[in-house]
């Protein structure tokens, strides 16, 4: 700028917009911001990988080499024994038939609890989100109430009212309770959806001429995948993982999956089969993991969906 | 209320609707004629899409009652009522192809096949939405959408038609297009139609007759150009027109020659029209003119009143030029030609016709 033989290619060069920053901000992988952000996720997603690797690894070793106490070292030798003990043969009380009768009885516990829970709250929330019938406010506060309650107050109430229906001990018994007890945050949940749909959209369904149900089958259900895949993912992994209820409402050969994994687990007898216990634990956990992978993202966005309006 | 319609398409009849201890309606009485189209024209919060609601049978009313037909609906449900309704955000129904969404009224009350597809030809000739027919709401455009939403109105072939806000969703250029749709469709149909906006232009665009309303209440139900040039307060002065009338404040002194008096100006009010009794009393009042019902330059010679003044603040607004300026000591605006050049501080003469202000009470604001 000083002297006129250098002024006129700097100038050139700031007409160009050479000297000043331009383009987009450069970013550098290595800048403090980023080793601080990667090396924070990287500790925490290891803390909660760890105990996972150390399952897998333990599972796959046989009694001799588990003893040798070396936890964190890869198996030397692949055996795939512990699983099919885990699954077919290892013994709980009387039953040797390992937790694959667990599984059935899960299976048996969850689809049907499951189908019923969601079916009852999503009506209920329509019901409660388009025809504010009289008295829905006060319907409303008590099931949300009810989400607040302890279940273990109930328990026992609940063992009565089943036994004098005459089917406590039955899975039919269980998937009522897991019924009910989905209800306040299912109910919750669609009712929230509901709400922000369009208000218009349920004022055109009934000058159209359509009614309650029609409605809720014709408009509303169409519309609502996306809520009722995320109670699907809600309930299917809650009742799976359920083991205050499965012990309390079932009877041995009843039991659902994680009470029969606590039983070959918990065993006092006998040596500790620590890579039958940790394969059974993953067959246990696998279910609610895949849902969890399959549908991550979706999962989330269900969760925001219905948890942004009141 | 005008009671001269002996035989009403719809008639609303001591219409009250409270929701809770808040009055949204308050004993509301409306006729409307078979055929006529009438725009309720309010600001938010009034009341007009409540009352178009009550009439469509999707809110419950407290009392009163609602003839459509001849027929007392005031307990039918919304598809017996024979109503079609636009709304505002359109509402179709976003799973359906349009063909669907014209025709779900129709499958619902089991209307035959190739009836529905008569219907549904007709509609779509009238509405020219015929190659839109298998595509779904999502890959339309507004305007598409608003004419998907009113055919479904049409193919119910009902007696009234009640729009609420159609077009308030829709960019300035469309509203106007689809405006003159509307008008043309209703000359077309001849149904009765009943319009809710806060838009007044289109009210006064579509209407045969405007029902102002405020807090619940009809302010003044009467021909666009009625309710224009003789508001009967100062609320419905206020709200029609763009720019807004300008108000003065004064005293109104009686006599042979009534005379309208404010700071030093006084304005002969020999060929304004009193309702009634009005001139007869001295009292404090308002003097409303439009802008565009004040003459500039040589014009303003020719007018019953006029009076000097300089220019205060020039608002050029494309089409004309909106000036602000001092009468009676109070600031006022006014309309000239875009190719006036004016600057502020210009000494300027100014005039109007008395007969064309309007004089309001200053304590009950009723026009006098």
């Amino acid at each position: 700028m000083a002297d006129t033989a250098s002024r006129s290619p700097g100038a050139e060069a700031l007409r160009r917009g050479a000297t000043g920053p331009s383009g987009p901000k450069p970013r550098h992988m290595l800048s403090r911001r980023n080793i601080f952000l990667y090396g924070t996720l990287i500790v925490v997603a290891l803390y909660y990988l760890l105990p996972l690797y150390v399952m897998i690894v333990t599972s796959l070793k046989g009694m001799p080499e588990i003893r040798l106490g070396n936890i964190f070292s890869p198996p030397m030798e692949i055996t795939f024994e512990p699983w099919v003990k885990a699954w077919a043969t290892a013994c709980t009380g009387l039953n040797c038939d390992g937790l694959s009768r667990g599984f059935w009885n899960s299976v048996r516990i969850t689809v049907p609890s499951v189908l019923l829970s969601i079916a009852i709250a999503s009506v209920n929330g329509y019901a409660l989100a388009n025809w504010r019938f009289k008295g829905a406010d006060t319907f409303f506060i008590i099931l949300i109430v009810g989400a607040f309650i302890p279940y273990q107050v109930m328990i026992y109430p609940i063992v009565i009212i089943l036994r004098e229906i005459g089917i406590y001990g039955s899975l039919t018994g269980l998937v009522i309770v897991h019924s009910i007890f989905g209800m306040p945050i299912l109910t919750l949940l669609f009712r929230n959806y509901f709400t922000s749909m369009p208000e218009e959209l349920f004022r055109a369904a009934r000058v159209d001429g359509a009614g309650f149900w029609g409605i809720y089958l014709r408009i509303m259900l169409p519309m609502s995948l996306p809520i009722f895949v995320v109670a699907i993912i809600l309930q299917v992994t809650g009742i799976w993982n359920d083991f205050l209820f499965g012990v309390v409402y079932t009877r041995p050969d009843t039991y659902p999956m994680t009470v029969q994994l606590n039983n070959i687990v918990n065993s006092v007898q006998g040596v500790k089969e620590y890579n039958v216990n940790m394969a059974a634990t993953i067959l246990t956990g696998l279910v609610p993991l895949i849902v969890y992978f399959v549908s991550g993202k979706l999962f989330v966005r269900g969760i925001a969906a219905g948890a942004v309006k009141g | 209320m005008a009671s001269a319609i002996t035989n009403p398409s719809v008639s609303i009849q001591d219409l009250s609707l409270n929701f809770g201890a808040v009055s949204v309606l308050q004993t509301l009485n409306l006729d409307v004629a078979e055929g006529e189209f009438i725009v309720l024209l309010g600001p938010s919060g009034c009341g007009k899409s409540t009352l178009l609601n009550c009439i469509a049978g999707l809110l419950d009313i407290s009392d009163g009652r609602i003839f459509i037909k001849g027929k007392n609906v005031t307990w039918e449900e919304p598809k017996d009522r024979g109503i079609g309704m636009v709304f505002q955000s359109y509402a179709l129904y976003p799973q359906m192809t349009v063909e669907k969404n014209l025709s779900f009224g129709l499958r619902v009350a089991g209307v035959p096949k190739d009836e529905i597809a008569k219907r549904i030809a007709r509609a779509a000739e009238i509405l020219q939405i015929e190659p839109l027919l298998q595509r779904k709401p999502s890959a339309l455009s507004g305007g598409q959408r608003q004419r998907v939403a009113i055919g479904r109105a049409l193919v119910r072939d009902v007696d009234v038609f009640l729009f609420d806000e159609p077009l308030s969703n829709l960019d300035a250029k469309l509203r106007s297009e689809l405006r003159v749709e509307i008008k043309l469709l209703h000359r077309r149909l001849q149904n009765t139609m009943i319009y809710v906006t806060h838009d007044q232009i289109e009210a006064m665009t579509l209407a045969d007759r405007i029902a102002v309303m405020r807090g619940g209440v009809i302010q003044q139900l009467d021909a666009p150009q009625t309710i224009y040039n003789r508001p009967v307060n100062r609320f419905v002065a206020g709200f029609l027109g763009s720019p807004a009338m300008n108000f003065l404040k004064g005293e109104l002194e009686a006599g042979a020659v009534p005379v309208f008096k404010a700071d030093g100006m006084s304005v002969p009010l020999g060929r304004y029209q009193f309702d009634g009794e009005g001139g007869r009393a001295a009292k404090p009042c308002i003097f409303g003119i439009r802008p565009e019902h004040i003459a500039f330059g040589d014009a303003a010679q020719a007018m019953p009143f006029t009076a000097e003044s300089t220019v205060e603040i020039v608002d050029p607004m494309g089409s004309d030029t909106l000036v602000w300026t001092k009468l009676g000591g109070q600031i006022i605006s006014f309309r000239v030609e875009a190719d006036k050049t004016l600057r502020n501080g210009d000494a300027i003469r100014i005039g109007f016709d008395p007969a064309r202000a309007s004089l309001f009470d200053a304590q009950t604001d009723n026009r006098l």
